[in-house]
């Protein structure tokens, strides 16, 4: 299953939609510059994530954060994305607060309506897919020291 | 092998990120694959906020050896990050269509920008 960098590309789609909407209406992409932008995205990603690692490194830290992404775009010269995406990440941060807490009262629901039969299939379920996700978790974040 | 946990205690993220490693919110790690049906699954909860499969931008991550873990926010302004690059490289190539007074964009116009832009610089040779 190990695929090439190269090999990982982005959805084509996403990558035409965010074209398209960068740029004025009436302009058109040829397949080609597409193509390009996609394996340029590709690219970026890896060379961010390179640089971003870095800084993990020299700060000891085995987990890549965010303020390490920001210190790569930083360093590959790209300030102009540094207040965009400090906002995404504010907007990102309340979301998943928000999921966290909908997802632990909904918890907080199941368990009390675990006599209802349909609730209790579904409980169990639940808990399975946690299971799985948690094994599947580890498995992913523990991809380790290669 | 105790390298279960992502948690570096020094790192001031680290309350944050292990809230987002929680697998009940681990939704990114999920591109649709496993067929979970209950509400709280992740697959159908892309985070709006990213145009990019989070999954997709991990795998990329991952590709390279050196890094052994990445939190979910960081999963997320690369993902962020690469979107704006998409934006900007897009937008700079055009203005190489214009002046040949095209109003597609073509593969040379990436080229141009690419060879006449610094931060464009770590692409030369990259592409195909």
């Amino acid at each position: 299953m190990a695929e090439r960098p190269e090999d990982l590309n982005l959805p084509n789609a996403v990558i035409t939609r965010i074209i398209k909407e960068a740029l004025p209406d009436g302009v058109n992409v040829s397949k080609e510059a597409r193509r390009a932008i996609s394996q340029a995205a590709s690219v970026f990603v890896l060379y961010a994530t390179s640089c971003a690692n870095n800084f993990a490194m020299k700060a000891k830290r085995k987990t890549l954060n965010a303020g390490d992404v920001m210190s790569a775009m930083e360093e590959m010269e790209f300030e102009r994305f540094l207040q965009p995406l400090r906002e995404a990440l504010e907007a990102y941060k309340k979301g998943q607060k928000g999921k966290k807490e909908a997802s632990e009262q909904k918890r907080k629901d199941k368990e009390k309506n675990s006599t209802d039969e349909n609730d209790k299939s579904r409980d169990e379920e639940d808990e399975h897919m946690d299971d799985e996700q948690e094994g599947e978790n580890e498995g992913e974040e523990e991809d380790v020291e290669n | 092998m105790a390298a279960t946990a992502p948690a570096a205690p020094a790192e001031s993220e680290v309350d944050r990120s292990r809230a987002e490693d929680d697998p009940r919110s681990a939704e990114p790690e999920e591109d649709g694959g496993n067929g979970q049906a209950g509400p709280t699954a992740g697959a159908q909860q892309q985070h709006r906020l990213a145009k990019l499969p989070l999954s997709r931008i991990k795998a990329l991550m991952k590709a390279d050896p050196d890094v052994s873990l990445a939190s979910q926010e960081s999963v997320f302004i690369i993902a962020k990050a690469t979107e704006l690059f998409v934006e900007m490289i897009a937008k700079d190539a055009l203005v190489y269509a214009q002046q040949g007074k095209r109003k597609t964009l073509q593969r040379k116009d990436l080229d141009n920008a690419i060879e006449a832009i610094d931060e464009f610089a770590f692409l030369e040779g990259t592409l195909d």
